[in-house]
């Protein structure tokens, strides 16, 4: 501990004998909205210097002191760039609207560095979307989906088609932190995962790191999923939304007070329920027809933010989804509903013109509930965690060559884990079964972004966590390091190093995410599991627009957690005794990615080559490395958006990638069984796990968006293609049996392969609006 | 039960409508070699004589070769299998015997009858014929778990009120932890089961124990409703080779390795146990 201390004191020292500046701050917003941007440039172009906003909108520069006044740029992709002349003398407080570029539909940039800032920062590792690709891109059902994007960037694998599942850079799903509004969202997906948990026309921002993690963030080993809800306009009232094939969505925002407190809510809800059940009606008095149950899902995004004065703001933001399935026939009288809520309250708080503070209080909650009721007995099963969180960060900018990030967290976290209740009403029949957890987990962190030379930067930083679910204590250091080199003004070379740990664990039954997935603490006998990452990488700027970056990276996994063959997940009161614990190793030699995005075509080329691995699991495989369900070795995507005039735009995708290993019987036996039970059951024999794979994915999309203004609207009309090939791309395969025509009628003669394929081409449309 | 029934009908449904939508075609893998292993059925059942079905798995593409030389390539003939217990040692000879209802073939039986006495620890010892090793395994009977009664009620709503559902009870012993096996048939033993599902009483909090079915049997359907007490080792087996059949139908479904409870030098698969049940036939009446 001394060794570290001493080691951040040297790092500090040529901040803290810095000479007095001047110092320009503020915060920089949207001036049709009052939104704040983040990741904004200001810069003074004849100083040579410049900074960016932060997640908060905040923004500070030091200015050496002088008479002459000093030109500040301020500039943010797809805004108006303006300047300012200020005199650099004090401390001066400088607040900045910067106005969309006019198109038809004004398209809110949500997160946009210039490819020239991306390619100077120590930053690596990092996928950045903007709203503009997240709605052109064509996706299943037209539903816009923020995961389903980012799937098609490199690093990131999905798992299965259509789903939103995430796999980053051979991590599993559960080692995802995906935080909105800095609450933790612990289950992303809606029906099964084939669509996620955020309404796009609620999202402002979203920024993901897959790797070189900045000391703030901890808790998960594989990636930082950081998503962040639109404050509200402060300006006007304004609506916006959408009528698609399976659910519609509407947003209002507006003013509180102007200019000095706005609300957001946004709702999405399915509809395909209010079908089914109409179908269901028809049939009624049809005895050969299979009822269909019903489905439904929505959401609820709300804000509220409220500038208390021009140092203080505060918010507040919830966000409630549920998915119900209701089935109820002569047998069942099921239902089975699963859900997030999150709450967050933040209040930001600038200390002069150099230190910023943002102090945060968040809730989580995801449960799942299956209940079946019938007369005189009762079933149900359910599963929960719930998290109460505080933290504080500070931002503090001493000069214009370190920005210094400190804080830290403690979060409450209470597991209630597969709670089985059955029986009957009088009570002469009774199972019950589950158990409750918590547990305390602690973070601080430390970091600085220091600009040693003006073509070496270096992000440093120490973080400390620890886990308590006594009589389990844990601590441990994580150290982070970035570092970029400039090689000239187009071309950077940059390496990272992070430690994660994680303290919660998905026991999850299969490769896919179910709903009924269960969180799990760290325990005495499950450890937290460990992440160590390095990725080394280089940058180079194409001409002005085209942004070419090559990564490759090794990443080490401990403590990795995994069922035993054949394990009981549900009703089980020692789910411990069915886990079984390993490692994992992932790499790649090459994560390519070229992006552009500003002009007419706009899009990225990614590919990625790489190998997972998991082993030294005492119950599986003998111990032997096998490579995960999602252990795909080529992964090629390109997405094209072109933007033909101001009322046509194209897109388009395609997705190559290495077919998904999966654990198929290599033998089989013949089952007579006990009287009673099925008779000569085929019983399958597996060996290695994982040993076979799939045959390639292919799929490409097309979309096509018309857009057109009305005196007090905007509207678009987007049709989408998914698969417009019509290629069957395997799902899953299983095998079947074989039959053949005999003079004894048909008789099986063996067995056959065959693949499930999931969607065929599937056209879509939505309108969207605006007013 | 509702987490069992939901694993059957899903796949299935799923596997219908992708049928149903074209979504699904045949296609040629190649699979990792695979070594023919010796399979043991041995079901001790009180009251009949000890019998075993010795066969042999196949390469999961081979073809099934349905005409007179199927039951000589499936059976594994020709081993020697004892049996020991209470001190004594039975032999049984390797001849094929049916039992006719319902169907079951066995290829060893022996002379002397199952005793029903619970307790006993029975051994299996079997040597494969040409040095293909050795195969040995060990159960012990457990007492028999009665039903105490069968409840038949109809649908209390009009519109339904012809569908009878039935509710069976055992009375469990709290003191240890049991594993049950419950088989639902209709009409006759050789029907495919309604029900078919592993139950432990490790979270039961009463000693009774209900099982049910839907309001979906009419007057005068044919019940056949049995309760197999089994060991642990007959549950793991029972649930792994259910877990390996649905992994390989349902893509949410993890696949199990076979859990035997045999071993040996021949590298066997499969299980040998009592086999300890009460069934009671019920016709549905007003």
């Amino acid at each position: 501990m001394k060794n570290y201390l001493f080691f951040l004191l040297i790092l500090l020292a040529p901040c803290l004998l810095a000479q007095k500046p001047s110092i320009v701050s503020g915060v920089l917003r949207d001036a049709q909205s009052g939104e704040t941007l983040i990741g904004a440039t200001v810069q003074a172009p004849s100083l040579s210097i410049g900074n960016y906003s932060n997640e908060y909108g905040f923004y500070s520069l030091s200015l050496p002191v002088s008479e002459d006044s000093v030109e500040l740029v301020f500039s943010y992709i797809g805004f108006e760039t303006i300047s300012r002349k200020v005199k650099p003398v004090g401390e001066i407080k400088l607040d900045i609207a910067l106005s969309q570029i006019g198109t038809l539909i004004d398209e809110v940039v949500i997160k946009a560095n210039a490819l020239e800032d991306k390619m100077r920062s120590t930053e690596m590792s990092v996928t950045t979307l903007t709203s503009k690709e997240i709605k052109a891109v064509p996706v299943l059902f037209g539903e816009s989906d923020i995961l389903k994007i980012l799937q098609l960037k490199p690093g990131f694998t999905p798992g299965s088609e259509g789903t939103t599942g995430l796999f980053v850079r051979g991590g599993n799903s559960d080692q995802n932190l995906i935080v909105l509004d800095e609450a933790v969202v612990y289950n992303p997906n809606h029906l099964f995962g084939f669509f996620s948990t955020f309404n796009s026309d609620a999202v402002k921002d979203l920024k993901v790191y897959k790797g070189g993690f900045p000391a703030q963030y901890g808790g998960r080993l594989s990636s930082v999923i950081d998503v962040r809800m639109k404050e509200g306009n402060n300006k006007k009232f304004t609506g916006s939304g959408g009528i698609g094939l399976i659910a519609s969505r509407l947003t209002l925002e507006g003013p509180i007070q102007k200019d000095k407190s706005s609300f957001m809510i946004s709702g999405r809800r399915t509809y395909v329920d209010l079908i089914t059940r109409e179908v269901n009606k028809a049939n009624v008095d049809n005895p050969d027809y299979v009822k269909i149950p019903d489905y439904y899902f929505y959401d609820l995004n709300t804000k509220v933010n409220f500038t208390l004065s021009p140092k203080d703001r505060l918010y507040l933001s919830g966000y409630f989804g549920r998915d119900v399935f209701n089935f109820k026939d002569e047998t069942f009288n099921f239902r089975f509903d699963w859900g997030n809520a999150t709450g967050t309250a933040r209040w930001n708080h600038q200390f002069g013109s150099k230190l910023f503070a943002n102090t945060t209080f968040t809730f989580s909650d995801y449960r799942y509930k299956i209940q079946n009721i019938l007369q005189g007995f009762s079933f149900s099963l359910s599963s929960n965690i719930k998290d109460a969180n505080g933290k504080v960060d500070f931002y503090y900018q001493p000069n214009n060559e370190h920005t210094i990030r400190f804080g830290g967290n403690a979060t409450y976290h209470n597991f209630i884990t597969a709670r089985l209740k059955a029986g009957s009403d009088d009570g002469q029949v009774k199972f019950e079964a589950g158990r409750d957890y918590d547990g305390a987990e602690f973070g601080a962190y430390f970091a600085d972004e220091w600009s040693i030379l003006p073509r070496v930067k270096l992000n440093y930083g120490l973080r400390f966590s620890a886990w308590n679910n006594s009589p389990a204590f844990y601590f441990n250091v994580e150290p982070r390091l970035a570092a970029n080199y400039s090689v000239s003004e187009k071309w950077s070379i940059k390496g990272s190093y992070a430690r994660m740990n994680q303290y919660v664990h998905l026991l999850a039954s299969s490769g896919l995410s179910l709903p009924t997935d269960i969180w799990y603490p760290s325990t005495e006998g499950i450890k937290p599991e460990v992440s160590d990452q390095i990725a080394i990488g280089t940058s180079y700027l194409l001409g002005d627009q085209i942004l070419i970056t090559w990564e490759a990276w090794y990443k080490w996994l401990q403590n990795q957690v995994d069922f035993i063959d054949g394990a009981e997940l549900f009703g089980n009161n020692e789910l411990e005794n069915e886990l079984t614990i390993g490692r994992g190793k992932a790499y790649s030699p090459l994560e390519l990615e070229i992006e552009k995005k500003e002009g007419k075509l706009t899009g990225w080329i990614g590919y990625t080559l790489a190998w997972v691995k998991r082993g030294e699991f005492k119950d599986i495989n003998g111990g032997k490395y096998f490579p995960p369900r999602y252990d795909t070795r080529h992964n090629f995507t390109v997405v094209g958006t072109y933007e033909l005039s101001k009322k046509w735009q194209f897109t388009a995708t395609w997705v190559y990638s290495s077919g998904y290993v999966s654990w198929l019987p290599i033998g089989r036996y013949s089952l007579q069984d006990v009287p009673g039970a099925p008779f000569q059951t085929i019983v399958p024999v597996y060996g290695e796990r994982n040993s076979f794979r799939y045959p390639p994915y292919m799929r490409g999309d097309l979309g096509i968006v018309y857009k057109w203004k009305k005196r007090w609207s905007e509207h678009d009309i987007t049709v989408s293609v998914y698969n417009v090939t019509d290629r069957r791309n395997p799902y899953f395969i299983y095998i079947d049996g074989k039959y053949e025509e005999t003079d004894l009628g048909e008789v099986p003669v063996g067995v056959q392969a065959k693949q499930v394929s999931l969607f065929p081409i599937l056209p879509s449309v939505t309108w969207n609006f605006k007013f | 039960m509702i987490i069992n029934s939901l694993k059957n009908i899903l796949p299935i449904a799923a596997i219908t409508f992708f049928a149903a939508c074209n979504l699904t075609n045949d296609v040629n893998i190649d699979l990792p070699a695979y070594e023919s292993q010796p399979v043991v059925e041995c079901y001790l059942e009180p009251g009949k004589p000890f019998r075993l079905l010795l066969s042999r798995s196949y390469a999961f593409f081979d073809q099934f070769g349905l005409d007179s030389s199927f039951l000589e390539k499936t059976l594994l003939n020709d081993a020697l299998v004892t049996i020991s217990y209470n001190g004594q040692t039975d032999t049984l000879i390797n001849q094929l015997n049916f039992d006719p209802s319902p169907l079951k073939i066995f290829n060893y039986l022996g002379s002397n009858i199952v005793p029903a006495t619970p307790g006993i620890l029975y051994k299996l010892d079997i040597e494969l014929p040409d040095n293909r090793g050795h195969i040995s395994g060990e159960t012990t009977m457990l007492p028999k778990v009665p039903i105490d009664s069968v409840v038949v009620d109809f649908n209390p709503e009009p519109a339904f009120d012809t569908l009878a559902r039935m509710l069976t009870y055992i009375t469990d012993n709290q003191n240890e932890v049991n594993f049950y096996r419950r088989l639902l048939n209709y009409a006759t033993l050789d029907s495919f089961p309604d029900q078919d599902f592993l139950v432990t009483d490790r979270f039961s909090q009463t000693a009774l124990i209900a099982f049910g079915t839907g309001y979906e049997l009419e007057v005068g359907d044919t019940v056949f409703n049995t309760i197999f007490h089994i060991t642990k080792d007959y549950y793991d087996y029972a649930e792994s080779y259910q877990l390996a059949v649905a992994g390989n139908l349902n893509p949410f479904s993890q696949p199990s390795p076979i859990k035997s409870n045999v071993s040996g030098t021949g590298n066997p698969l499969g299980i040998f146990t009592c086999l300890v049940y009460d069934r009671d036939t019920t016709i549905i009446h007003r």
